[in-house]
């Protein structure tokens, strides 16, 4: 398949995506979402109160109508307001999308570079003492629940019970100080969790390298451990490293992270989806579900594209 | 190896950088911030969606209403906020007469011309009580006042054009409102303490269409600096008029607030800090963290499972000494009733068209509310501490009967197994069906009333539960009369037992209030000639009937009402009371530095 017809097929893929996606979360939303119209009618509301708001927020159109309106929206990127607050549903995201993407890369870089360390130093030794100690450390992250790892490291680190060294909650990142003081310990409960995911994926993928004629040649030719891992291990490595990087970012970036943002009190588009979800505020669910098939496809085309970066070989 | 040494080190760097971060920032930060904390997120900050206690704290602290309830009064006393003096009304108690303080000015906005705050007058009241009965507006507040203001339901009918009049609603001159209605309403001065009757300024509600809540305008003492998800942050509204605090007249008791300090804060103007900080930290774990790290949140709900970490005694309440030397501890009951509640529309447990039928399924009712351990739900679910009580009016409210006949709560499982067994064998016994929304605590709720129930020989296979995934999916469906036991908790309007007696209003049946949907032409008889009474030893009387005639009907398993735990940091001098007072509190709160 020549250039242009890769293109084509990878935006149709794209697009099935994103109508499979939205159509989907879509029924969920109708069918299962808290129905906001009794909340919105406040106190002895009347049949006739909430069969008006039922009426103002379109709920009583047919299904289909309300998905060709949800997918009118999703062209033109106009929401309206959240049912909730009134505040536009298009700045709510300007807010919080920043807020969740600056408290989850670190903890996602960070975990990717310690989870490929650790990945390493096991595979290289598999089977001896550090093998095993960081099977089990990474057993630990993975079997701890991530709620309990967050209340200990909130007792731990900002807690008069603990070190006490940074803010129980809240977010403020004026300046980087600030930031890395908020940053701080959401990133490490981040860390403890993720790298024992990750530590046992990159362990998996080096220990498969590590057995591979060309790595046995390398050392043959007296390239030293780590000349052999940064030149061949880690290049060779790169096509399963990047899928599973790249398929992580829309849940970074418009997901946030609901059990972080809510406990430490930050701000974000998780806490926001949260509070969408549980009252039935149709518009914000609406703009995050378009959002995240939106980033999910984005990251499908790009992922094609990178393959044919990193790998000679598919460049055909 | 070496790697392993070097992430350490990596740890440590950032540790220490995170940790040397935290010191205090220097910068223009008033000296006066007060941390508030809120165990919930409101709903949105325009009087008319303000329909939790989470909002209507911050809706009064940054617009005005006509009236408020005395700081420090209890039973709660109602006083004059922007209104200059008590209404004057009418012998037949239909018309009010309402005079407006001169010289109160809306915050600036853009909104205004040249962008400065205007007068507020009595045309803003009339204007933003119109809000409500306009469709598109969806005022959650409308309730308060339906079908009460004569010409509403007509002006609404007509389209709601702000610029036409409403018969009932009128600005007499510049600073007096005449409100004329239906019927008696003696209720009515109370609504206008409500947050749903703040005053909005039409400009800039208009300017700001459905945005007007994210960026509010009010006359209170506080502006909005910002509010997200997790927090608002508040600031001394510099045009709020210059009222000082009159101790005494705000209820002032030397013995009931003796060590809270408030002695230094009479006679000086409000609002007292610079800036009010409220964090909404729905997790109590979360928030006794952050109370307790010292420089964070200076207000925290005590949570029932932190009362043996905490209490040195229940009853009375007292904190162990290592936390009385930090922190003052305040104990409120709520204002409100919580009761385990019967839909009466459904034939299992509730009406039937047959009088022996009926006869047999308020027996039924009876007998499970004999089953129902009460104390052991105060144990367990609210510290011990919890007021129980015969029915649904509260001991907050003035028409409470202390001595009131105390058997409808008391724990009678021989008294349960006898009506059982009179009813005929279990096959004979309805499915229960116990409604709760997903949640430990509220299956806890549910195993205690099924371990209750079972104990008298209710069999186990005929109690069922059915979960919900939010609690606004319960109320929807107890809207739609689809529940048959759940748990009902409502938190009062006013101070005033019309206020839960109209739960059981036969009008008011779901959708409405009336979620038990109870229909007794005699109770909604007496319940129509109380409400158009004045308070007086009559009105009481038949509240009181209304009372005893739910409890008869074993209409509810009823009623408790939660005391809370609130601690402050000894550095404020206040008392934050969140209940009927509400946000009103907050003008009067001061921080100081301590030793």
């Amino acid at each position: 398949m020549n250039t242009s017809g890769l293109v084509r097929h990878g935006l149709l893929q794209a697009v099935a995506l994103v109508l499979g996606v939205t159509f989907l979360g879509f029924l969920l939303m109708v069918y299962f979402a808290p129905d906001l119209s009794y909340q919105l009618a406040g106190k002895n509301p009347t049949a006739e109160q909430i069969q008006q708001i039922r009426q103002q927020l379109g709920y009583d159109q047919p299904l289909p109508v309300r998905y060709l309106q949800y997918l009118q929206e999703l062209a033109t990127f106009d929401f309206g307001y959240s049912d909730s607050s009134g505040e536009r549903v298009t700045a709510l995201l300007a807010r919080t999308l920043p807020v969740s993407a600056a408290l989850l890369l670190p903890g996602f870089i960070l975990g990717h570079i310690l989870a490929m360390g650790l990945g390493a130093v096991a595979a290289y030794g598999r089977g001896r003492w550090t093998d095993r100690l960081i099977a089990v450390v990474s057993g630990t992250g993975m079997s701890i629940s991530f709620i309990v790892v967050m209340i200990a490291f909130q007792l731990v680190f900002a807690s008069s019970y603990g070190l006490n060294w940074f803010p129980a909650r809240g977010w403020q990142w004026a300046t980087p100080a600030q930031y890395l003081s908020h940053v701080a310990v959401p990133t490490l409960t981040i860390l403890f969790v993720s790298s024992g995911y990750n530590t046992r994926f990159y362990r998996a993928v080096f220990v498969e390298q590590i057995g591979q004629d060309y790595v046995k040649a390398a050392r043959a030719f007296g390239y030293s451990r780590t000349r052999t891992f940064f030149r061949v291990i880690l290049p060779n490595s790169l096509l399963p490293v990047l899928t599973r990087v790249l398929y992580s970012v829309p849940a970074i970036l418009v997901g946030g992270s609901l059990l972080l943002e809510s406990y430490f009190g930050i701000p974000g588009v998780g806490k926001s989806t949260f509070d969408a979800i549980t009252s039935g505020d149709q518009p914000v669910l609406k703009a995050v579900i378009a959002l995240s098939s939106l980033a999910l496809a984005v990251v499908m085309l790009s992922v094609d594209r990178l393959y044919r970066v990193v790998d000679p070989r598919l460049r055909g | 190896m070496p790697q392993l040494v070097f992430l350490t080190v990596f740890f440590a760097a950032l540790l220490a950088l995170g940790g040397c971060s935290s010191e205090p920032e220097p910068g223009p930060e008033p000296q006066k911030t007060y941390r508030h904390s809120m165990d919930g997120t409101p709903t949105g900050l325009d009087p008319a969606h303000a329909s939790n206690v989470y909002a209507g704290f911050l809706v009064v602290n940054l617009f005005d209403t006509l009236y408020r309830y005395r700081y420090l009064a209890r039973p709660y006393e109602i006083t004059e906020n922007l209104a200059a003096g008590p209404p004057v009304v009418s012998a037949d108690g239909l018309t009010y007469t309402i005079t407006l303080k001169q010289g109160v000015r809306f915050q600036h906005d853009p909104a205004f011309d040249q962008g400065v705050g205007r007068e507020v007058s009595a045309e803003d009241l009339v204007y933003s009580l119109k809000r409500h009965f306009d469709p598109e507006v969806r005022s959650r507040g409308s309730w308060l006042w339906r079908d009460r203001i004569q010409g509403m339901a007509e002006w609404q009918a007509q389209g709601s054009d702000y610029d036409q009049p409403v018969t009932g609603l009128r600005a007499l001159d510049r600073y007096t409102v005449e409100v004329r209605l239906t019927r008696p309403f003696p209720q009515f001065v109370y609504t206008l303490t409500t947050a749903h009757s703040a005053l909005v300024p039409r400009e800039v509600v208009e300017a700001r269409g459905r945005e007007f809540g994210t960026a509010p305008v009010g006359s209170g003492p506080f502006r909005l600096i910002s509010m997200d998800t997790t927090r608002a942050e508040l600031e001394r509204n510099p045009e709020y008029r210059r009222e000082k605090i009159d101790l005494a007249a705000e209820g002032f008791d030397p013995l009931r607030h003796a060590g809270l300090g408030l002695e230094s804060v009479d006679g000086r103007e409000m609002p007292l800090v610079d800036r009010a900080v409220v964090d909404f930290v729905v997790d109590g774990a979360s928030g006794w963290v952050s109370f307790t790290a010292g420089n964070e949140i200076q207000y925290v709900r005590l949570p029932p499972d932190l009362f043996d970490q905490a209490l040195a005694s229940r009853s009375p309440p007292r904190l162990k000494p290592d936390l009385e030397q930090q922190y003052h501890l305040h104990v409120t009951p709520e204002f409100g009733v919580t009761q385990i509640v019967f839909n009466l529309d459904d034939p299992g447990i509730g009406y039937q068209p047959d009088p022996e039928a009926n006869l047999r399924n308020r027996d039924l009712r009876c007998a499970l509310r004999k089953a129902f351990d009460w104390d052991q739900r105060n144990q367990v679910f609210y510290g011990g501490i919890a007021q129980i009580y015969p029915g649904v009016i509260p001991p907050a409210v003035p028409e409470f009967d202390p001595d009131a006949d105390r058997s409808s709560v008391t724990h009678d499982p021989e008294g349960a197994r006898q009506i059982l067994q009179r009813l005929g064998s279990a096959e004979n016994l309805p499915v229960l069906e116990y409604t709760y929304n997903s949640g430990v605590a509220q299956q806890r709720g549910f195993e205690q009333f099924r371990g209750q129930m079972s104990a008298v020989g209710y069999p186990d296979d005929k109690i069922t539960r059915r979960v919900f995934a939010t609690f606004p999916d319960v109320s929807r469906a107890a809207s739609n009369r689809e529940l048959q036991i759940w748990v009902y908790g409502w938190t009062m309007d006013y101070p005033d037992a019309e206020n839960v007696l109209a739960l059981f209003y036969g009008p008011n049946r779901a959708p409405g209030n009336n979620v038990t949907n109870y229909a007794n032409p005699e109770y909604d008889r007496l319940f129509e000639q109380a409400a158009a009474m004045q308070p007086s030893p009559e009105r009481t009387a038949i509240y009181r009937q209304l009372n005893q005639m739910l409890i008869d009907d074993c209409v509810s398993i009823a009623g408790v009402t939660r005391v809370r735990a609130y601690l402050t940091h000894r550095d404020v001098i206040g008392v934050p009371d969140r209940e009927l007072v509400g946000g009103y509190f907050l003008r009067f709160v001061d921080v100081v530095e301590t030793p």
